[in-house]
């Protein structure tokens, strides 16, 4: 039997660094080669230690070279000031609807559930022309209110606050009523601090979400002003820096855009996988 | 739901009637809005001289103007025209020109230039650029396919300037020559543009003289592409994606190749990328119908919802002014589209001489609208047609089916 | 790329003595919701409406679609998609194909990794399970545009998948430039069939695409897509047959032991058919994900080689942007949704428990 058991924990530890290589190994890559030169990373892609080491690629994306439009700075702030909005945007609606349509009772709380339900069948992609159209029409487009509002539908969000506050105990709410707190009052102080392992969820997946996010500000946006991180290193690459050109470039970007929700991963990293399991959401 | 849905009809016809960025009848009286120019760049030289031109007109009238490389000139002038938006100035190609032209998105302003300045643009530019009598905009520079030669393997194949190929036997011949187990014969760009140059030397072309029928299943075309497929298969010429290159500039300079098609903008690339490649350029060698080359050129085009228009025209006189043309052509070798300034182009990059010759007999894209998805499918043909994937005949015919359909939904 | 397990949602809302209450909460109520039912309207329910309409247009996109400028074609767009034997349908029925091979690929590729993923990270026996969990999910919390640009440098012609390719001797392929499908590349390569000369039954024509055509197979570069979507999503997945796993009560798996079965009857008797649920959510999110395949398209190869990465969505977006036939895209998308809400009750109806 000990054998037997030595036996599986053995190929389970095999299969376990086969599995690891194969998740790390392209984030290694991807660190290795954006600090070497181009024809280092040409014929020796998969090589681990750069020779010579470079830092141009960086210098690059830094713009120390003028040779290409890569206004980082602009990217990055754009980047954060879209994705904390919609964060901070998100976690206030979801929590107020998800209160609401757990528990207040008002007219039509039924079919604003229904509604928020199928509203989550519909695909994103679907969207992309749907969202250009309402935004020209509201005079959006272009525009950093375009970026953030139309990502502000989050029905994910409020079926996830809606079943958080569902699981609170109605005596603490009825504790919080007798004391005489208002509906707001309640909520604010009472239920909001409770739902925190949701609002955590809620949080880094809409952080997240924005970050990455790309169609929207496809559509959303046309003058370059407006390029979010993740934008801008979508058309470098499928417009000047197509193909195999300054794949270290390319490589710094994307490492550069992975750090921020990497931190935040690891920060908040516990309560997330924990509650993305219970939640059932992608 | 039901709630959910009307509720959203009423929303919607709230917008429709609060529509904005649309046929709000500006004045032309301008604004103190910067102007912008947006524009498809090849790389750092094209960038940095039009900031330089622009920032000098700039100085000038004391009008602030910001100057915006796109990613994607197309897609986003799409939106910039959607949106209500639009650049105020943009770079056009003819492909584009009628469609945008059709949709009142163009201002032709041809009538406001000098006659002078008008005369002086090559005449297949002038045409290229007139839509239904008005000249939309002035061409900025143009470009023609010459035969690219490296003149390191020239040498060691033991061939001289008198071998230079007159004809598509002699480009047969010497690609045969040059090609050794390190490198190709020659790299043609699989697509639609160098095999239009094909087309053209053997007499056919994608649509009639007027852009009013498409042509594409013709004995010519066919024998051009025969031509080139004959070549790929014995290995003499390849396409660069086969070499692993992006463009054929790239599998040329990289030394994949010993001769290339390839339009005057190669020198910059091979300039700034392979600076150690030597190489010079021959007008491309006659077809069964004698020489043919395309030209490629880009106006300047001026948004019809531009506030600006006055300002904006005044900013394109400068853009193609003589002087500023040659600045453009030191800075990232385009041909200058003024006649006037032929000579000066030939003596000042002599290696550029078989491009401006080109222009002589050259003739201008395709000018269909919705033609631009007609040729990206030919080019998915032509892709499958150097792999193996199908015959010349069935490329044509897919070709000439899909461009009657843009010509019909006209 | 949702499912919420609404039926785990806590019991209903207590009921309460009719009150001063009631009307505070009334207001409350419809305070408290109008923010997130105003965005729904206004960026989801609205847009799709006005979509709706342009898809009965032809509307080039310069002019404004509302006030009458467009011309109203009807249907046109859509029976131009469906049924005119031009290049829309022909580009539509390429993207199609792509996605069944895709489809066909991704679905059962990632169900059955991210279900052994989560088997090995449960194994009690194994030490360190909370550092490889997070290691196989955290390419989920990446852009798929960084992955993208990261993929395209590994699957390059001279890049590190070919580099370890050629350490065991095969000659790897180039990934993004060759136009072949799988099955046409193997028929070809045996000689089977002659690209150049099909017989008759493989040049038919169904929907603008002959047999040989949509009996191609996944181009290589579509497998590169495929490869980065596996990997990418493998570890979300995994989080969910993990949750199923853990809700195994544990009393049943040691009565499967006392009765002496083996480890290989225990998963087969035991663990599978517990999972059924698990594995229902996962296949359904896989496959409205398939189709929905946007950024790595735009980014690694819009749509190249050959039209073999095309995707329904990709097709919407080039049609409207880049042919500027706003009509004919949306018209794509509003197929696409059908397309996705029918694969969809179809997956559910095979995937219903049965009693």
């Amino acid at each position: 039997m000990t054998g037997r058991k030595r036996y599986a924990r053995l190929v389970g530890y095999a299969l376990l660094a086969v599995g690891t290589v194969l998740y790390l190994g392209p984030f290694l890559i991807q660190v290795a080669n954006s600090l070497k030169t181009d024809p280092d990373a040409a014929s020796h892609p998969l090589s681990l230690i750069p020779d010579p080491l470079s830092l141009v690629a960086w210098g690059k994306a830094f713009g120390f070279d003028t040779a290409l439009d890569v206004p980082l700075v602009r990217w990055i702030v754009n980047s954060f000031v879209v994705t904390l909005s919609v964060t901070v945007g998100r976690l206030v609606i979801d929590s107020m609807a998800g209160y609401a349509l757990a528990r207040l009772r008002f007219p039509g709380r039924r079919a604003v559930t229904a509604g928020v339900l199928a509203v989550m069948a519909v695909p994103g992609v679907v969207l992309l022309i749907p969202k250009f159209l309402v935004l020209k029409q509201l005079g959006m487009f272009d525009s950093y209110s375009g970026m953030i509002l139309p990502l502000l539908c989050d029905a994910v969000g409020i079926m996830l606050m809606k079943t958080a506050f569902e699981q609170v105990p109605a005596e603490l709410e009825d504790a919080a009523r007798i004391d005489g707190a208002g509906v707001l009052r309640t909520f604010a102080e009472v239920m909001v601090p409770l739902a925190r392992p949701s609002l955590i969820t809620v949080g880094i997946l809409s952080f997240q979400g924005s970050w990455n996010e790309l169609t929207h500000f496809l559509v959303a946006t046309s003058d370059p002003k407006y390029q979010t991180l993740t934008l801008g290193i979508a058309q470098l690459t499928a417009g000047p820096l197509q193909g195999a050109q300054q794949f270290p470039l390319k490589l710094a970007l994307a490492t550069l855009s992975t750090i921020p929700v990497a931190v935040v991963y690891v920060v908040f990293q516990r309560h997330f996988v924990r509650n993305q399991v219970s939640s059932g959401i992608k | 739901m039901k709630a959910l849905i009307a509720a959203g009809a009423a929303a919607v016809l709230l917008l429709a009637g609060c529509g904005s960025g649309y046929d709000s009848a500006k004045s032309d009286g301008g604004s103190d809005k910067p102007i912008t120019i947006m524009f498809g760049s090849s790389g750092e030289a094209e960038t940095g001289a039009v900031k330089a031109a622009a920032a000098a007109w700039q100085k000038r009238t004391g009008h602030q103007v910001r100057v915006v490389p796109a990613q994607n000139l197309t897609q986003q002038l799409t939106q910039g025209f959607a949106g209500g938006t639009p650049p105020d100035i943009f770079y056009t190609d003819p492909t584009m020109l009628q469609q945008y032209a059709d949709g009142g998105s163009l201002y032709p302003y041809g009538d406001q230039l000098p006659k002078s300045t008008v005369d002086d643009f090559y005449p297949a530019l002038r045409q290229a650029y007139t839509y239904q009598g008005k000249l939309y905009c002035a061409p900025k520079d143009l470009n023609t396919h010459a035969l690219v030669i490296n003149t390191d393997m020239w040498k060691a194949a033991g061939l001289t300037e008198k071998d230079y190929p007159k004809t598509w036997a002699d480009l047969t011949k010497v690609a045969t020559r040059l090609t050794t187990k390190d490198h190709v014969g020659l790299t043609v760009g699989g697509d639609h543009n160098t095999v239009g140059s094909f087309m053209l030397a053997a007499g056919g072309w994608f649509v009639n003289e007027d852009n009013t029928k498409v042509t594409a299943n013709s004995p010519a075309n066919l024998a051009a592409l025969k031509y080139l497929q004959g070549n790929v298969q014995r290995k003499v010429f390849a396409t660069p994606k086969s070499l692993d290159a992006q463009n054929p500039g790239e599998a040329f300079g990289k030394g994949k190749a010993a001769m290339d098609v390839d339009g005057g903008w190669v020198e910059g690339q091979l300039k700034s990328d392979y600076p150690n490649v030597h190489w010079t350029a021959v007008e491309l060698p006659a077809g069964p119908k004698g020489r043919g080359t395309t030209v490629f050129s880009n106006c300047w085009g001026i948004a019809a919802k531009s506030p600006n228009k006055k300002l904006a025209v005044d900013l394109v006189k400068s853009l193609v002014a003589p002087g500023q043309q040659k600045a453009f052509m030191n800075a990232f070798g385009v041909i200058p589209s003024r006649q006037s300034l032929g000579t000066w182009a030939k003596q000042t990059d002599p290696k550029l001489t078989a491009v401006v010759d080109g222009v002589e007999y050259a003739r201008g894209t395709v000018s269909i609208p919705g033609f631009t998805s007609v040729l990206a499918d030919f080019d998915t043909q032509l892709e499958k047609l150097f792999t193996g994937g199908t015959s010349p005949q069935a490329a044509l015919d897919t070709l000439q089916r899909n461009g009657d359909d843009a010509v019909k939904q006209k | 790329m949702v499912a919420l397990q609404t039926r785990r949602a806590a019991p209903p809302v207590h009921r309460r003595r009719r009150s001063p209450d009631t009307v505070r909460q009334r207001r409350a109520g419809v305070l408290f919701s109008a923010p997130a039912v105003l965005v729904i309207l206004l960026f989801l329910v609205a847009p799709m409406l006005m979509a709706l309409w342009v898809s009965l247009l032809h509307w080039d996109g310069q002019s404004n679609p509302f006030s009458g400028s467009a011309r109203f074609v009807g249907g046109a767009n859509y029976s131009e998609l469906l049924g005119h034997d031009g290049l829309l349908r022909r580009d539509f029925a390429t993207s199609v194909r792509n996605t069944l091979y895709y489809v066909l690929l991704d679905v059962p590729l990632v169900t059955v990794l991210s279900f052994g993923l989560a088997l090995v990270v449960n194994q009690r026996i194994l030490r360190g399970r909370g550092f490889f969990r997070t290691v196989f999910y955290f390419p989920s919390i990446t852009s798929s545009v960084a992955i993208g640009v990261t993929f395209l440098f590994l699957f390059q012609g001279g890049g590190a998948v070919n580099a370890i390719l050629s350490l065991v001797g095969v000659q790897g392929p180039s990934w993004f430039t060759d136009s072949r499908g799988l099955v046409q590349i193997v028929l070809a390569g045996t000689g089977l069939v002659d690209p150049g000369h099909l017989p008759g039954w493989l040049a038919a024509q169904g929907m603008g695409l002959s047999v040989w055509d949509w009996l191609a197979g996944p181009s290589v570069a579509m497998c590169a897509i495929i490869a980065l979507t596996v990997w990418s999503s493998s570890g979300t997945f995994m989080l969910f047959f993990l949750s199923g796993l853990q809700n195994i009560p544990v009393q049943v798996e040691e009565a499967a032991l006392v009765d002496g079965a083996s480890t290989w009857q225990r998963f087969r008797g035991v663990t599978l058919p517990l999972m059924r649920r698990s594995t229902v959510l996962v296949v359904t999110l896989a496959l409205i994900g398939s189709w929905q395949v946007f950024d790595q398209v735009y980014v690694m190869s819009q749509g190249s080689p050959g039209k073999t990465t095309l995707t329904p969505a990709y097709l919407s977006y080039t049609t409207s942007f880049g042919d500027g036939n706003f009509g004919g895209g949306a018209a794509i998308a509003f197929v696409l949704f059908a397309i996705i809400v029918l694969f969809t009750a179809v997956q559910r109806w095979f995937g219903r428990e049965r009693s």
